[in-house]
Parts: C-alpha cells; structure tokens; sequence
C-alpha cells in the first residue's frame, strides 16, 4: 500500500508541475460555462428548451465530466513520454513489484482527475442545485470510476503507441469521438432523432448511448436536474468501461515494462 | 543606379528565408497539425450537424462551420509565440541575432511566416468548410480570404508580441489559454452577435470589437452565407482588420527589436 502511495505522490508532484496548463484548462472550462453555455440558452429551440429547461444547468454537469476526461487522460502523455525516453527501465529499478507499479500508475491517474473536477462539480452544485448524500455518494463513485477507466485508457494508448505523433493522433480520435458522439454538451434525444432520420450512422447512436461520459453526465442530471431519469444501467455501463480499461492497462503497462 | 534595386532584392529574399524557415518549422508539428484537423472534422460532423438541431438560428450548421474555420485559423497563428520559447530555450536566439538580417526583418519575417504558415495549413481545411457551406460570389471570397490572410497575420504579430513582451514561458501558456477562451467565445465564431447582446451587454461589446468577429464574418460574407451577419457594409470589419494587423505587425516590430537581447527568458 505504500510502494502505491510513494507512486501517487511522485504523479502529483509531476501533475502539479503543470499548474499552468491547469490553470488555462480551468479558465477555457469556465468561459464555456459562463459565456458559452449563457449564450447558448438564448438559441434554444424550444421543443429543447422543454425538454432540458436551461443549457446552462445542462451542460454544467457535462463540463464536470469533460475536465475530469481532460485530466486523468494526461498520465497517458507522461507514460508515453517514460516509454519513449525509457525512463521505465530506471522505474523497474524501484523496490515494489509491477503489479502495485501499474495500479498506482492507474489510480494515480484517476485521482488526479478527481482532484482537478472537483472545483467544477462544486461549481456544478452551487449553480445548479445540491445532490442528496446518498445522491452524492454515487456521483463521486461514478465520477471516479470513470476517472479510473480513463486514465487506464489512456496509459492502455501511451504504451501501445511507439512515437509522440501516433499517440496524440490515435488520443485525438479517441478524446474528440468521446467527447462529441456522447450527451455532453446536447440531449441524447438529439443523437437518436439524427440517427433516425439517416443522418447519423446508427452505430455512432448506440456508441453515444453506450459512452462513459454519457452515463456519467446523465447521471449527474437525473441527480440535480431530474432528467433523464436515473437507471442502475448507467452505473453498470461506467462500471464495464472503467473495468476493462483498468485491468487492459495494468496489463499492458507490466508487458512493456518487462519488454524493455 | 544598380545598388538600391540589389538591396531591395536582397531584403526580400533575407524575408523569404525567415519566412521559409518559420513555414517549414510549423510543418514538422505534425502531431499538432494531425490534432487540429481531428478537432476541426469532429466539430463538423458531430458538433456542429447536432447542434443545428438544437438552437432556433436559421442554417446555423452552414453558420458554425464557417466560425469554425477562422477559430481553427487563430489557434493555427497564434502557435508561433510558442516557437519562440523553444528558440529562448533552446538557444536558437543567438543563432538568429548573427544572422545577416536586422531585427525588423526578422519580426517581419516571422509575422508573416507565422500567418502564412497558418494560412496554408487552414486552407485545406477552409476547403472542406467551403465544401460544407457552397460558395455566393467568388469575387467577394476572394475579398474574404485575404482579410483572413491579414488576420492570420495580425494574430501571429501579437502572438510575438505577447511572446516577446513577457518572456516567461508559463505566463505566456496560462495567457494564451485564458485568452483564447476569452476571444473564441467573446466573438461571433460560435454564434451570431445578436444573442450574444441579448445573453449578457457586456459580452456583446466586447464581441462587437472582437477581430475574430470580423474575420468570422468576413469569411460568411465570402462564403455566402448572410443569414446573420453582424455588419451590413464588408468594410467595416475589413478595415477593423486592417488596423489589428496593422497595430501589432508594427508594436511586434518595436518589442522584438527592443527585448530580443539581454536575456531574462523564463
């Protein structure tokens, strides 16, 4: 347990080396929310504006969702640049076995995400309205085992990536195709009408409907907003994604590290 | 009668060579390059088919894709104050100062390869964009893109001048970020400049005196699409260019001739 906590301070330390990428993270965060988000509620149509009431409440729980993807998917550029440098043959060198050096990479990646959300979910509940106990419980369960997938998805990308441009292509793909093809910044509602309609590949539907950061969101509305309505198959579908990924990754992390 | 026209030659040529220099220096970014396009795809196909769907603006996708090509356009420019801190890092400044071109045409050099640069790069992608949302008038497109040539520029000179005029390399990454979410969505890339005056007055000035509202809306006007523009008369956010290009092409200059030595890069 302490070989793992020794692993979360050295990735904090590394985290907070970027205070100011954090801090232009943060500013770009708020702007969406406080002009962006403001600006959209006065083009609503208004069957949307029925359906979710103010953009504003809306997408304050996205923004909690996207800051969090943000900030737990960068251990994913540090192991990359570890592989490429091949700073893992000094980590190999550490007295603690690969098993607890690759669940403290995971979860260290995690909680930094959690620790970088937690001022936007605050701003979320200040202006949106407060969440139950029980109701917060789940949300921080939910949020940080989303935390843990992405950041396992992330490390799972870094290693399987040879160079610095096949990483942050293949991360590209990944963060925009999460990011756009999921409820964060409109309702699902919008998704399946245009996959209805032909619009959308009907695939891309069911990846929206199927996407953690969906889930994650929606279930933060269903909390604070009332809508869409809350289901135990959110928690289960953050749950599958945050497994598979936990598990790929600290495999995949222990194969490199013993390749060399 | 000869030696003025060789010194004029060779003037433009010690600019083509800064210019050449910053245009192949961007090109080898080829993970940001690979970035940009993703991001600029997704936000067509995804961002911007969805969120048609969800506002009441009459051809609002047509409308946010043409604000998508001049956002992509200032983030492109704008990377050039980055390059600089690898040069102060890396020290590729002292190279420079011994080279045989004065500081003017260094910056000069450096503004325009900075827009250029972006330019070329955007272009491919103004292609889709103009794919997406057709083509009026090409003549008044042409008027269009090069006020967008211009605006690269000028957003390349004040990326310099913010660069050159703070020397730190974390004030300068924390003020890029604050500042392009602040011109980004204090303009009319994203939206039309009537709701913005209606969401919040104080936003809407600010947007009114944006030079990304003017290169978005210069680009619609181009392009044809003339729904919701914010000026009647071209001319105006034209001219509104011109004097951004303008203002820091010329305090670029002044800065990077007066800062460029004496150290104290952070």
């Amino acid at each position: 347990m302490r070989k793992i906590v020794y692993i979360l301070e050295h990735d904090f330390r590394n985290f907070f080396r970027y205070k100011w990428w954090l801090v232009g993270l943060i500013s770009m965060n708020l702007a969406d929310l406080f002009i962006m988000a403001i600006v959209y509620n006065y083009m609503l149509n208004p069957e949307i504006t029925q359906q979710i009431k103010s953009y504003f409440n809306f997408f304050a729980p996205g923004l909690a969702v996207t800051g969090l993807f943000a900030s737990a998917f960068m251990i994913g550029r540090e192991v990359n640049m570890e592989k490429r440098r091949e700073v893992h043959q000094y980590m190999l060198s550490l007295p603690m076995g690969r098993i607890e050096f690759a669940i403290g990479r995971v979860l260290s990646g995690g909680m930094r995400g959690m620790v970088y959300m937690s001022p936007l979910l605050a701003t979320c509940f200040v202006f949106v309205g407060f969440p139950t106990l029980p109701q917060l419980g789940v949300i921080i369960l939910v949020l940080f085992l989303l935390a843990m997938g992405i950041s396992g998805l992330s490390i799972a990308m870094a290693v399987s990536t040879s160079s610095l441009d096949k990483f942050v292509t293949a991360r590209g793909l990944v963060y925009y195709l999460l990011f756009f093809c999921s409820s964060v910044f409109y309702p699902f509602s919008l998704i399946e009408q245009l996959g209805q309609e032909g619009k959308f590949p009907m695939f891309l539907v069911t990846f929206a409907r199927v996407n953690p950061l969906s889930n994650a969101s929606d279930i933060i509305r269903a909390f604070l907003l009332g809508t869409p309505s809350f289901s135990v198959d959110m928690v289960i579908c953050v749950l599958v994604f945050s497994l598979i990924f936990t598990l790929f990754a600290a495999f995949a992390y222990i194969r490199l590290i013993e390749r060399g | 009668m000869r030696k003025p026209k060789k010194r004029g030659v060779s003037l433009t040529r010690k600019l083509l060579f800064v210019v050449e220099r910053d245009v192949r220096l961007f090109f080898q970014y080829k993970a940001m390059v690979i970035m940009r396009a993703i991001w600029f795809v997704s936000q067509i196909a995804f961002f911007g088919l969805i969120a048609s769907r969800m506002v009441a603006i009459e051809d609002y996708f047509r409308y946010y894709v043409g604000g998508l090509s001049t956002m992509t356009l200032y983030s492109a420019a704008i990377f050039i104050g980055f390059d600089i801190y690898e040069e102060a890092e890396h020290g590729v400044f002292e190279y420079l100062l011994s080279l045989p071109v004065s500081r003017r045409e260094l910056v000069l050099g450096r503004s325009i390869g900075g827009g250029l640069r972006a330019f070329i790069y955007v272009g491919a992608l103004i292609c889709i964009a103009l794919y997406v949302t057709g083509v009026a008038n090409p003549l008044n497109l042409l008027l269009a893109l090069f006020s967008l040539f211009l605006f690269a520029f000028g957003v390349s000179g004040m990326s310099i001048t913010l660069a050159v005029a703070i020397k730190s390399s974390d004030r300068f990454d924390i003020l890029m970020g604050v500042l392009d979410a602040l011109v980004v969505r204090l303009s009319t890339a994203m939206y039309p400049l009537s709701v913005v005056k209606e969401a919040n007055v104080f936003y809407g000035w600010i947007a009114n005196f944006n030079p990304l509202t003017y290169a978005s809306d210069l680009f619609r006007w181009g392009a044809g699409i003339e729904s919701m523009l914010t000026f009647e008369n071209p001319l105006l956010p034209l001219l509104g260019i011109i004097v951004f290009f303008a203002f820091f092409t010329f305090v670029g200059i002044v800065l990077y001739d007066k800062n460029i030595e004496g150290g104290g890069w952070q």
